[in-house]
């Protein structure tokens, strides 16, 4: 097993960050897309530059989604931005959206986040489950969130929070990458971070 | 608090009394309640009397808290003359431990073996007579097969793996390092002028039997190894398994070289009789590999064989002589699983596979294990100190690790069980699953850097053996 990425995805993964490295031009910098640091007092908000992905996501699957306001550096959490590198709708309506920087030989920072409108039942890869592993549950940003950490498919390598929401299963999991400093329990303390700056986007349309 | 083992000195000589990231084993452990043994067993190999406690209906053998392996070439001239005074020096200096201390694991267990350069080197005719033969080995290649052979590259191992050629090995194993400490400085004094270090190799055991945080655990987390907040608290090594169940471990005595009957030619006499061959590797453990990408039933099955049922959570897995499998059972779970266990895999080699009477006059059931492990956790990397920091890849960040030492009667004898690890049989079969595969045992998450063999003389032999009779 590799630690990073099966090498064909990571080479798919590099052109696409290469791709919109290149159009990216795209007016957005970290000075503009970057929220303020969320603070005990304020409830977070999806920024404006990230905010109409995300709506048109709820929309598309007319379901609520999680918006990230805060993601560890250098990504940004903006649908069809330089740092996207999955997107995934099914039929079925569930999403997978991740953020990525790869460099090869360096290692990447990785962050998926998932919503499984109308399922609360862990999905199966393989079959077994995707997400295994279990390693206790906890409230975090007033969500109840179990915590797995042997994940299959793009969670591979990644610890992975879970919670339910309305009759829905959503997931936000980031790559253990001890080369970058992206230890378990660093990843544990970002994971932690990630979920405070979650924002709930509802539907517009039905 | 995060270590680092930035104590290393310029010599092997100061590095020995340097307890460094070792020291706190003592702050973590508690020093387990051991029966005293006064008696000193013939074989180096044997511990004294280890306490056995029961794990979830097992019994489990308590190992001593600290283990210590330091390598050396020999700094002695090649003349009878020299090798006397060698050998009387090294004899007393061992005679002076024997008195001070019981033997492990209340008191200090000192075993040396002698790496083939040794003889080769220093007593090469009387080698050619006494060293204990294989006659299995011999047997099956139709020639004549030393008890101790050279150590081999396994299809699993790394090509970087290095083969090594020290002189000798001291293997030092105490619930006390101060122990340890005493012993090193007395047999490496350096006015003695014996030896020439060429690595420290250091390390522990010792599980959160009573329900305490274990060693392990509390090591790694310390040293911040990836994927120590992982290690279940109580486990006895870093992988989260118990491994030294009574069943799992030879029984005294079966490791030696004239005890199994066609083994060797050292019964009913042999210089050697007594003696054993030991195999010390070291080998990095990628624990954050281990816990990320293996659940718990994957780890058991990975661990011990596929379709085992075990409660969530279970540490210590019967290894009863009853369970043990037979190469067609292994060959039957590969098919039916598509993997095999890294147990279950070697018991075709590991367990004997027919109820056999010990040239002792003992009556060894048919899956009894014949390997006695004496392996243990480290934090090395992949060494505590190398004389050869950059052929070695000595570096000062922990690592989590093994160093592997084993007693077995013969080095073909550990080279068909490690063979069988990766998948190849002694009755030949094959499983056909790549060595170092995600289903070939733990393989994948395990790297050897480094192997030798060596032999370890019975204790009346230990000091520079057969040098008395040039």
């Amino acid at each position: 097993m590799n630690r990073a990425l099966p090498w064909a995805v990571a080479v798919a993964l590099a052109l696409i960050a290469a791709t919109f490295s290149l159009a990216g031009c795209s007016g957005e910098n970290s000075a503009t897309a970057n929220p303020p640091q969320t603070t005990q007092a304020a409830a977070p908000t999806c920024p404006a530059p990230l905010a109409r992905g995300w709506q048109r996501l709820a929309d598309q699957i007319d379901a609520a989604v999680y918006c990230p306001s805060w993601l560890p550096d250098p990504l940004i959490g903006r649908i069809g931005g330089q740092w996207e590198g999955i997107h995934s709708v099914t039929p079925e309506r569930s999403y997978l959206i991740g953020f990525i920087w790869f460099e090869r030989g360096a290692g990447e920072v990785h962050v998926n986040l998932r919503g499984y409108p109308g399922q609360t039942k862990i999905p199966t890869c393989n079959g077994k489950p995707c997400f295994s592993g279990p390693n206790g549950s906890k409230q975090v940003a007033g969500r109840d969130v179990d915590v797995y950490t042997v994940n299959r498919g793009a969670d591979t390598w990644h610890v992975l929070y879970a919670w339910k929401d309305d009759g829905s299963l959503y997931t936000v999991s980031q790559h253990v990458v001890p080369e970058l400093g992206l230890s378990y329990s660093k990843v544990v303390e970002s994971l932690d971070r990630i979920m405070g700056g979650l924002v709930k986007v509802e539907p517009q349309q039905s | 608090m995060r270590l680092t083992r930035r104590q290393f000195v310029a010599g092997g000589a100061a590095a020995l009394g340097a307890a460094g990231i070792y020291e706190l084993v003592d702050r973590f452990a508690t020093t387990p309640d051991r029966a005293s043994a006064r008696v000193l067993p013939s074989e180096q190999h044997v511990l004294g009397r280890p306490q056995v406690i029961v794990d979830n209906g097992v019994e489990v053998v308590v190992p001593p808290l600290h283990h210590e392996v330091v390598t050396a070439s020999l700094k002695v001239g090649e003349t009878p003359e020299a090798l006397r005074e060698a050998r009387e020096t090294l004899s007393a200096t061992l005679r002076e431990l024997d008195a001070r201390y019981e033997p492990a694991p209340k008191g200090l267990s000192i075993s040396l073996g002698w790496g083939l350069p040794y003889f080769t080197r220093y007593v090469p005719r009387l080698a050619e007579e006494h060293l204990p033969v294989d006659l299995r080995a011999s047997e099956s290649e139709g020639r004549q097969v030393r008890a101790v052979i050279d150590a081999i590259r396994f299809p699993s191992d790394p090509d970087d793996l290095i083969l090594e050629d020290n002189d000798v090995a001291i293997f030092l194993r105490s619930d006390s390092r101060d122990s340890i400490a005493e012993a090193t400085g007395a047999l490496f004094d350096e006015a003695k002028g014996l030896f020439s270090l060429t690595s420290i190799r250091r390390g522990f055991a010792g599980g959160g039997f009573d329900g305490s945080q274990s060693l392990p655990k509390q090591m790694a987390m310390a040293a911040g190894i990836g994927g120590a907040e992982l290690i279940p608290d109580t486990a006895e090594l870093f992988l989260g398994f118990t491994s030294t169940q009574k069943a799992g471990l030879g029984p005294p005595g079966i490791a030696n070289f004239e005890t199994l009957p066609g083994y060797t030619d050292q019964f009913p006499s042999g210089y050697f009789l007594g003696g054993t061959a030991m195999h010390l590797s070291h080998l990095f453990e990628d624990v954050e590999a281990w816990y990320l990408n293996f659940d718990f039933p994957e780890r058991v099955a990975t661990t011990f064989k596929p379709g085992l049922d075990v409660e969530d959570g279970t540490q210590t897995v019967p290894q009863d002589a009853d369970d043990a499998d037979s190469s067609k059972a292994v060959e039957e779970e590969a098919k039916r699983h598509k993997a095999v266990g890294h147990s279950s895999v070697m018991q075709p080699a590991s367990r004997l596979q027919a109820d056999l009477t010990g040239n002792d006059g003992i009556l060894y059931p048919k899956g009894t294990a014949v390997p006695q492990r004496a392996d243990f956790n480290t934090l090395d990397n992949p060494f505590f100190w190398s004389a050869r920091p950059g052929v070695d890849g000595q570096s000062e960040a922990p690592a989590a690790g093994l160093h592997f030492v084993v007693f077995t009667p013969t080095s073909d004898d550990f080279h068909r069980t490690r063979l069988a690890m990766d998948g190849f049989l002694p009755d030949g079969t094959s499983i056909p699953l790549h060595p170092r595969s995600r289903a070939q045992g733990f393989n994948s998450i395990l790297q050897t850097t480094h192997r030798q063999n060596f032999l370890v003389p019975p204790r009346r032999n230990r000091s520079f053996p057969l040098s008395e009779l040039l």
